[in-house]
């Protein structure tokens, strides 16, 4: 009786050592990168985008021999879009899987969350997708590849201003990702001399407008300047048309998705959003992640994939040049590199935001297609060290 | 012009409140559980929907198939969730309720994708104008929609030995059952009945929203609680004219005091009060 239950034992324990020392060298094999996105919740479908994004990049890199030889390992927590949520899915990326590097693949309120936690550990943090101005002022461990929300909100007013139109009634969504556009729409509509003639708002969990539709169209706008996401935004933009007002209506990178055609329907027909992501871009890098998100993916990319899969690619091309080393090594190699990206040429500044143009695309014929472009270098100039 | 715009508004969210509502409080009436995974069924109903009109193109049988595939996961809600519970105090129901609940909405995200489904050709997207109002076909539909069915329900309970059973068992189930009512029979259909309604809620919602999303639950499962609250638990001609007021003043009170209250704040600082004044409820006797 004895003797047999023994010898189990070390089978066991045998298997056990294995298994655990298989894991750990696999693990010292690998360069751990990880990644918060919102995998469940109101924000699941974004959430998707940006892994897909991320994932797309760290493929690319591996199929190139990854960070000299070693391949990189995409570590993955969702973090619901939601602060608390997010802060144990930064400190178990720092603590548990010593990640090298992370990844924001999430919103405003969960990234300002998380940005602590990685900035205290002094790792590298890129952010994709998220707008808030904190973000970036939680230190210097912290980068963003895209527009800060005042910028965007400033850029909106300049292309209200460039239409030729003067009464703009303001939707906003009641959200961090809401109030720095409004902030920054407000700041740019006083000096072209903009009229906003009515301020709404309403919450994430609306779907339904009507008494906010019948108030806008008595105030009779020539414009309406909304925030929100393709899932708000879609039926909002289809109850504001189908309530009869007419007025040109100007989104953002929250729009931009696909699924907002699928959602408004015709109602999305000459819908102006300012965003990152322009399909009729001339640039090798945009068309190149465009053609390979589809033949990955089966479906065209969005603002958040192509940003995240930024993101991705300033913290690999970082690795790259620090031979897979994190910390300060690494933040340094990010903030000094340039970037040719899906959105564009990018570099950083002492605050890590980046300066980039604005891309316009309208709605035509259910599909994005390029509008104009905004480049005003003082009006979208990014905050700097001194200007915070 | 505005005014008649608003109260139209009104009378739409309204009829889809009492759509919604009026599942939980025949459920509440009968079981006393507060049935928050109603809002599910709700759900469900909106994605057999676009789904059945993507793949057929009708729209009677769209409503058909939500109602039917949303009453019988009701039944087996019933069965299979609540009915082991019953012995149990309420809260534990509500418990398991809430769970279903939450265990619905990931189902609906794994089974459709996070990003929600769109119909193909939305139904009745048409323009209505009427006295210088604009609505969409589908915004008169649910209303007329809301309407007949709930008027028919209201006849169905008064008139026929089923409603009557349903009206006995709600105020009694002791006496009822030795009256040779068949308790079980009664709940069913109860379930049923209510969970079907608010199936075709979710049609509507589609429809009119043209989204579906796994969440899109979450804010009619506590809506929903408040508005049996309001109407006076259980209390099925309080509930319908509490959806109607709410509806009412989330209209009017997003558009006067949106920017200090948000919609959804709006409804419960109503409810609050409205509990400060008549603990009871808005139309309950006592």
């Amino acid at each position: 009786m004895h003797q047999p239950s023994s010898k189990l034992n070390t089978a066991q324990s045998l298997l056990l050592a294995m298994t655990v020392l298989g894991a750990s060298s696999a693990a010292l094999a690998d360069i751990k990168v990880g990644i918060t996105v919102p995998s469940t919740g109101f924000a699941a479908a974004d959430g998707k985008s940006a892994l897909d994004g991320a994932k797309l990049a760290v493929a690319q890199a591996n199929a190139k021999g990854g960070i000299k030889g070693e391949k990189i390992e995409l570590v993955v927590y969702d973090d619901q879009a939601s602060p608390k949520e997010a802060v144990p899915a930064a400190t178990k990326l720092v603590e548990k899987d010593k990640v090298v590097a992370a990844i924001g693949g999430s919103y405003s309120g969960s990234t300002r969350a998380s940005a602590s936690v990685f900035q205290a550990a002094q790792v590298p943090y890129a952010v994709a997708y998220a707008i808030h101005p904190d973000i970036t002022k939680t230190g210097d461990y912290m980068f963003r590849v895209s527009a800060m929300g005042e910028v965007q909100g400033r850029g909106g007013a300049k292309l209200v201003n460039d239409l030729g139109k003067k009464n703009v009634a303001l939707i906003t969504i009641k959200n961090d990702f809401g109030q720095s556009l409004a902030t920054g729409f407000k700041e740019g509509a006083a000096k072209f001399g903009l009229n906003i003639i009515g301020e709404h708002e309403y919450s994430l969990q609306d779907r339904q407008f009507g008494a906010l539709v019948a108030n806008v169209k008595s105030q009779n706008p020539e414009v309406i300047y909304a925030s929100g996401y393709f899932y708000t935004a879609g039926p909002l933009v289809n109850q504001l048309r189908a309530a009869g007002v007419t007025a040109t209506i100007i989104g953002q990178e929250g729009y931009d998705s696909d699924k907002f055609m699928e959602i408004a329907g015709p109602a999305s027909e000459g819908v102006l959003v300012t965003t990152s992501l322009d399909r009729d871009s001339a640039n090798p890098a945009t068309k190149t992640f465009l053609a390979d998100y589809k033949a990955a993916y089966n479906t065209g990319a969005d603002m958040v994939a192509a940003s995240t899969y930024t993101a991705a690619q300033v913290v690999i091309d970082g690795l790259n040049k620090t031979g897979g080393k994190g910390g300060a090594a690494l933040r340094d190699a990010m903030a000094a590199g340039t970037y040719d990206s899906p959105i564009g040429k990018l570099s950083f500044n002492d605050l890590h935001e980046v300066k980039k143009d604005i891309q316009v695309q309208i709605v035509k014929d259910k599909a994005f297609r390029r509008h104009s472009i905004i480049s005003d270098a003082v009006l979208l100039a990014p905050p700097s060290k001194s200007s915070k | 012009m505005f005014f008649l715009e608003l109260i139209a508004q009104s009378l739409v969210q309204g009829s889809i409140y009492a759509l919604i509502a009026l599942g939980l409080t025949l459920v509440y009436g009968l079981l006393r559980i507060l049935h928050v995974a109603h809002a599910s069924l709700f759900t469900l109903g909106a994605y057999v929907g676009v789904l059945t009109h993507n793949a057929t193109g009708s729209l009677a049988l769209t409503l058909l198939a939500a109602m039917l595939v949303a009453g019988l996961s009701g039944v087996a809600m019933f069965r299979l969730a609540y009915k082991p519970l019953l012995k149990q105090p309420p809260h534990v129901a509500l418990i398991a309720s809430i769970g279903l609940f939450i265990a619905a909405e990931e189902c609906f995200r794994i089974a459709f994708g996070a990003s929600g489904l769109s119909f193909i050709n939305t139904p009745l997207q048409g323009q209505v104008k009427f006295a210088g109002l604009q609505f969409k076909q589908a915004e008169i539909a649910v209303m007329l929609g809301a309407a007949l069915i709930l008027g028919v329900l209201a006849w169905l309970q008064s008139h026929t030995r089923v409603g009557i059973a349903c009206q006995a068992t709600v105020s009694d189930p002791q006496m009822a059952e030795s009256f040779s009512i068949k308790l079980n029979t009664v709940r069913d259909l109860n379930f049923l009945v209510g969970s079907a309604l608010a199936g075709f809620a979710g049609v509507w919602v589609a429809i009119l929203n043209n989204l579906v999303e796994p969440t899109m639950g979450s804010v009619p499962s506590y809506k929903a609680l408040a508005i049996i609250v309001l109407g006076g638990m259980g209390s099925v001609p309080g509930t319908l004219m509490a959806a109607l007021v709410l509806g009412l003043v989330e209209s009017f009170g997003t558009v006067y005091l949106g920017k200090v209250l948000d919609r959804n704040a709006i409804a419960f600082a109503f409810l609050i009060v409205v509990l400060m004044v008549r603990p009871q409820g808005l139309f309950a006797k006592k």
